[in-house]
């Protein structure tokens, strides 16, 4: 299983498609950074084949003013959820 | 369209996403692949997105007089860097037919990517 | 990339070339077989037939690729260019003890090699 990083959002840049395409059918992606803006119900639609397996980083949503503003579907992690998912994962992969 | 049985393995899997000129990151992802196999590491190159620009015939040096980066492609085989590969939509999209390729990269389809980074144990996105 | 900066000069001549503070050449229009001559002698080097040659291999790779090899594309651009009885690396090692990329780099008047450890 490969964890997935972006940070870019939707709304910016297609790199979340690039990392979708990249994605086998265990890898995660985690959305940090500005990246939290896909997580939000409006934007999270672009993520519907990963339901599941679409996490967000809590801090960089509390920092923007998003927290509690998520979609249901999107899994909430803080840093140390982070760390963990960094550990299950065989590698990681940054998309930016 | 390649088999998923046929991608290649190595120890580094290189994915360059941008085109020549205009940013330092084809460049840069070029030389991490360049140090690696010069330490003797299995190295594979992605070529995807805007990055498959890369591979195109008649490159030539940016308005200011800078470098390009298809010497450096053209310099792969010496550094024993036999395995490159590319979307094949994304060539599609920029209409780059097997012969206006600089460079030859074996055309996977999106799908197989998610398999050949499974098969590098260390990608590094550039 | 050559530095832009001189460290120092090296009287080729009655010109002087300048070096950068690891003795790579900061200009490269300014080698000539003679400025070779001369960094060699600097380090108490003989170039020879044998010397010449992979000199002039080097030459030929950063014409084409417009940059310095490392250890592993320089013992491949020798073989290919003057067979496997020279396109290896103990035959380097003999003839540029030390780093062969680099020392012959620098007798070649090409920048150091980026890559190479």
């Amino acid at each position: 299983m490969i964890l997935h990083i972006l940070n870019r959002s939707p709304l910016d840049s297609r790199v979340y498609r690039q990392a979708m395409m990249a994605m086998g059918p265990d890898d995660r992606l985690l959305l940090i950074e500005e990246g939290v803006q896909g997580a939000l119900p409006q934007l999270v639609r672009h993520f519907e084949e990963i339901a599941g397996r679409l996490f967000v980083l809590r801090e960089d949503l509390a920092a923007r003013g998003l927290e509690g503003q998520c979609d249901d579907s999107v899994l909430v992690v803080d840093v140390e959820g982070f760390v963990t998912l960094t550990e299950e994962a065989d590698k990681s992969v940054s998309w930016f | 369209m390649s088999h998923e049985s046929t991608l290649p393995e190595g120890d580094l899997l290189v994915v360059l996403r941008h085109g020549p000129h205009g940013s330092l990151w084809l460049r840069e992802g070029l030389e991490a692949a360049l140090v690696a196999a010069a330490l003797g590491q299995r190295v594979s190159l992605l070529f995807m997105g805007p990055g498959v620009a890369a591979l195109a015939a008649n490159q030539q040096r940016g308005p200011l007089e800078q470098k390009g980066t298809l010497p450096m492609l053209e310099m792969l085989p010496l550094y024993e860097v036999e395995s490159l590969l590319a979307v094949d939509e994304d060539l599609d999209a920029l209409g780059l037919a097997p012969e206006r390729l600089a460079v030859p990269a074996e055309r996977i389809a999106p799908t197989a990517v998610a398999a050949l980074m499974a098969r590098h144990p260390l990608v590094l996105n550039f | 990339m050559a530095t832009t900066e001189i460290t120092r000069y090296l009287e080729v001549g009655g010109n002087r070339v300048g070096l950068d503070p690891e003795g790579y050449l900061v200009e490269l229009t300014d080698w000539s077989p003679a400025v070779a001559e001369a960094l060699a002698a600097e380090e108490g080097r003989e170039l020879t037939k044998a010397h010449w040659e992979v000199i002039e291999v080097l030459r030929d790779f950063h014409a084409r690729f417009e940059t310095s090899p490392a250890m592993r594309p320089l013992v491949k651009a020798v073989a290919q260019a003057l067979g496997g009885d020279k396109g290896n690396s103990l035959y380097l090692m003999r003839l540029f003890p030390e780093s062969p990329p680099k020392v012959a780099a620098r007798l070649a008047g090409l920048p150091k090699p980026a890559n190479c450890l």
